[in-house]
């Protein structure tokens, strides 16, 4: 019964709306002539853009089109990792060299220690400053 | 993908109510126009791709926000002269009732008698006069669901609102325009 009387209400309101609208057309059908003619010139105008914007867009087109890699049909994400790889390289490359160089001045090192080890002379003979004094002046003799 | 000529006779199919619309918003006829030209130039410009089908729900949002962007700007300009704002406006007021009486009386003429049309325009003036009075978003939902003849979903998609707020919006503004208009003898 409630819904029926809703119903009935929003129909009642439905068909007021549109006998008001409808007045409504008759006043927008007649229309003074200039504004009739100002609106088909905006009318014009508007398709006028409408042209404008296509050439746009079937230009841009074109020349992403011309563009190599997109005439094949690769995805963007291609693109965008094809772009990332000389960087990588470079970054894989700086840490090998740092890696490489960290190791010879490793060794190098080791070398040092292992001559010292095997010398005759004892290691704490080089902290010895009588001994370097005696190093120093055997030097410059023999020079 | 809606052909030019497609496009052609949905602007030309909706242009004079747009222009109406506008005016019963923003009262002042270079306004409105200026208001539709914006709104069919965005949807030519950013929109003409689109299916035919689709042009009638775009074109009633672009023309809300233009209506809204109008308002906006003119809110601005209103708040840095708002003395020269406030002046304006009432004079442009009082030129459209004028012009609108006489404009609607002038085509009247050619089809009915002196009396009936004289009337005619009279009612028609009234039911405008009391479309404006609505408050802004009651004359949007109004309009679109009644003129635009777009159903309670298209409306609220198109104003931004849920589907209540615009059965509210419509039902109030029914009442309101219903009441105005018994109040000066009108019956429909």
């Amino acid at each position: 019964m409630t819904n029926s009387h809703q119903y009935q209400h929003q129909l009642a309101e439905d068909r007021f709306g549109l006998s008001v609208t409808a007045r409504l057309s008759d006043a927008a059908d007649q229309l003074p002539y200039d504004i009739s003619e100002r609106l088909r010139a905006a009318r014009m105008q508007a398709l006028g853009k409408r042209k404008v914007a296509l050439v746009r867009t079937s230009s841009q087109l074109a020349t992403a089109g011309a563009n190599g890699t997109k005439a094949f049909g690769h995805p963007a994400w291609w693109d965008r990792v094809a772009a990332a790889v000389p960087l990588l390289a470079l970054v894989f490359g700086l840490v090998a060299i740092n890696m490489i160089q960290t190791e010879n001045r490793a060794n190098e090192l080791a070398e040092i220690d292992a001559a010292l080890l095997t010398d005759d002379l004892p290691p704490a003979a080089y902290t010895d400053p009588a001994f370097t004094q005696f190093l120093k002046i055997s030097s410059g003799q023999y020079q | 993908m809606a052909t030019e000529q497609e496009l052609s006779e949905f602007l030309k199919s909706v242009e004079k109510r747009a222009f109406k619309r506008s005016v019963y918003h923003v009262r002042n006829d270079e306004s409105a126009l200026d208001i539709v030209q914006d709104s069919m130039m965005k949807l030519a410009e950013h929109y003409g791709h689109k299916p035919a089908a689709e042009l009638p729900m775009l074109f009633q949002r672009i023309l809300s926000n233009c209506t809204l962007d109008w308002f906006r700007r003119q809110k601005t300009r209103n708040t840095l002269f708002s003395n020269f704002g406030d002046f304006a406006q009432s004079g442009e007021d009082e030129e459209f009732d004028l012009l609108e009486t006489l404009n609607l009386q002038n085509h009247s003429d050619q089809t009915e008698s002196a009396e009936s049309s004289t009337q005619r325009a009279q009612t028609l003036h009234a039911i405008e006069v009391e479309i404006q009075e609505l408050p802004a978003r009651q004359r949007e939902a109004f309009l679109m669901r009644y003129w635009e003849e777009l159903d309670v979903a298209e409306t609220a998609v198109a104003m931004g609102c849920s589907e209540g707020s615009v059965k509210t919006h419509c039902s109030r503004a029914v009442h309101a325009l219903g009441i105005a208009l018994r109040a000066k003898g009108i019956t429909l």
